[in-house]
């Protein structure tokens, strides 16, 4: 009777974390885009990331260093960060910017669940915009997918939105605590540029510049999405995809210990209603 | 007459003073003029890097994409900004017209966009080594008198459109870089569909581009230089007509509707 009991509370206690989970990060993702509107989500998710493909691609053509489908992929994967990066950070800092956070922090929920949630929806967002870029290279720039086996290619895009995602859950928890966070995001998505091997090849880097590609997001799942679509196999890719993932998970669990740290700094101070 | 002119110009030039120092400490401000164009210049210079003789047209058309940038996120809001300080009330009931004030704001968000050329070519000449010339620096600074005109009475449009229509505010993000892509900036229009360039002839930001690739490391035809002078001295004269129109029209719109403090 007594083992029943303690089965029934655990089984009542996931469920509960998993209807949290859900609703929590449905709510905060629709919360979002009916604050920021649809004119808002197409400027930002669908124009801008488009044409920014379109721009590192004539780029890179006028350049001559690599191929067209070189930059298309490169740029179609790295379209992942403005979901993981802004759109994370977006819904963790909303709960400042909207006077929620203080009833975040006193409910009695878990704050691992909460945490996690933010990004959820953005990881799928994110892997649609992917999509759209890879959709919008093989139909305008003529990026050829013939080789790529799609699951792979799908492995590759949700590798590279968790990463990124891991790292907005930091950057959102930082948000937190500063009013200049847009200047990091900022920066932090153009370094991608520059240093995830989108638009120059990780051969052609110097030793320094590879060495932050290492430590940053979507280095390895930019360069898997382009073994893919040279016809590679999940043996070619396992290895960056399990490290990318990792470096996500990484970023995520640093940026959750932040977010303790300032609830608890928040409740020693008498100040969470004040944040 | 004269000393209306007088008046004005020390009522925009003070604005514009102001805006500076407000802009300096805005860190916002300082990613769109300085650090994103730069990263962009070191992409382009990088890529590009087997082509010395085209980094002069990265710095070039880096700088542009932070004058358009600085357009889209800044001067847009120029109208906007005076209403989040809650000085729009005062600046409308003083005799000045609002368009001198705006007309300074743009002046120096302009001004000091133009670091991120300055920034661009100090990068780009000090830790990349290359050797920066401007082939014909006779057009090229008037080029860029007429750009940053242009540009400035551009602004004027912009900010009461940012007004009279928040959708556009909202889809500011879009505005960044299919400008950038069809204006030539960092690569020659050629590149793109043939369909796509009388879009770019209607674009102003490309005709300034224009005219300042090509003095600076085209062949400096003359024809062509004096060309994009003429087309933006004409859309000079049509922004500053039309936005003295669009600015009574909001003006008016804001006193009957009660709505000129309200977000």
């Amino acid at each position: 009777m007594q083992r029943t009991t303690t089965q029934t509370g655990l089984l009542y206690t996931i469920i509960s974390n998993l209807r949290m989970f859900y609703e929590g990060s449905r709510l905060s993702y629709i919360a979002l885009f009916h604050w920021l509107r649809p004119s808002t989500y197409l400027a930002s998710k669908i124009i801008m990331p488009l044409n920014q493909i379109l721009f590192f691609t004539f780029l890179g053509e006028f350049s001559g260093q690599n191929t067209r489908d070189f930059y298309v992929i490169g740029n179609a994967v790295q379209m992942a960060a403005i979901s993981g990066i802004y759109g994370v950070t977006m819904s963790i800092g909303g709960d400042r910017w909207a006077g929620t956070l203080p009833y975040l922090f006193g409910a009695p929920s878990s704050r691992l669940v909460m945490f996690l949630g933010r990004a959820f929806f953005h990881i799928l967002d994110g892997a649609v915009g992917v999509i759209f870029g890879l959709v919008l290279g093989v139909l305008v720039l003529g990026l050829d997918l013939s080789q790529a086996d799609p699951l792979l290619l799908l492995l590759a895009i949700i590798a590279a939105t968790i990463s990124s995602s891991g790292l907005g859950l930091l950057l959102g928890s930082v948000s937190l605590v500063t009013v200049n966070v847009w200047f990091f995001n900022n920066t932090l998505y153009f370094l991608l540029l520059l240093f995830s091997g989108a638009n120059i090849a990780r051969d052609d880097m110097p030793a320094w510049m590879v060495a932050v590609g290492d430590i940053l997001p979507l280095t390895r799942s930019i360069e898997a999405a382009r073994r893919v679509a040279a016809g590679g196999s999940f043996d070619d890719i396992s290895g960056l995809l399990t490290v990318e993932v990792l470096l996500g998970l990484f970023y995520a669990s640093f940026g959750f210990t932040f977010f303790r740290w300032i609830e608890f700094q928040a409740r020693r101070r008498g100040t969470i209603d004040r944040m | 007459m004269l000393q209306t002119t007088r008046q004005y110009t020390r009522t925009a030039l003070m604005a514009a003073e102001v805006v500076l120092k407000e802009m300096a400490v805005d860190s916002f401000i300082m990613f769109t003029i300085v650090i994103q164009p730069l990263i962009i210049a070191l992409l382009g210079l990088w890529m590009l890097r087997d082509r010395p003789d085209a980094a002069i047209y990265v710095v070039v058309g880096s700088g542009m994409s932070g004058l358009w940038s600085s357009m889209v996120f800044i001067s847009g809001n120029s109208i906007n900004a005076e209403r989040w300080t809650g000085t729009l009330e005062m600046l409308v009931a003083m005799p000045t017209p609002l368009y001198v004030v705006t007309a300074g704001r743009n002046l120096a968000h302009v001004m000091q966009s133009l670091l991120s050329m300055i920034a661009a070519y100090a990068v780009a000449s000090l830790f990349m080594g290359y050797a920066l010339d401007i082939d014909h620096p006779l057009l090229f600074i008037p080029s860029l008198f007429f750009t940053v005109v242009a540009f400035i009475s551009f602004g004027l449009i912009m900010a009461p459109i940012f007004i009279l229509s928040p959708a556009v505010d909202q889809f500011k993000n879009g505005l960044e870089f299919p400008i950038f892509v069809l204006c030539g900036f960092l690569f020659p229009i050629a590149l793109l569909p043939e369909w796509t360039t009388p879009f770019s002839y209607l674009l102003t930001p490309y005709w300034a581009a224009r005219a300042l690739h090509e003095s600076a490391h085209g062949g400096g035809d003359v024809g062509v230089v004096l060309a994009s002078w003429a087309i933006l001295l004409l859309s000079t004269v049509i922004y500053v007509a039309v936005s003295r129109r669009l600015f009574r029209v909001i003006l008016r719109r804001v006193r009957e509707d009660g709505t000129l403090g309200l977000a």
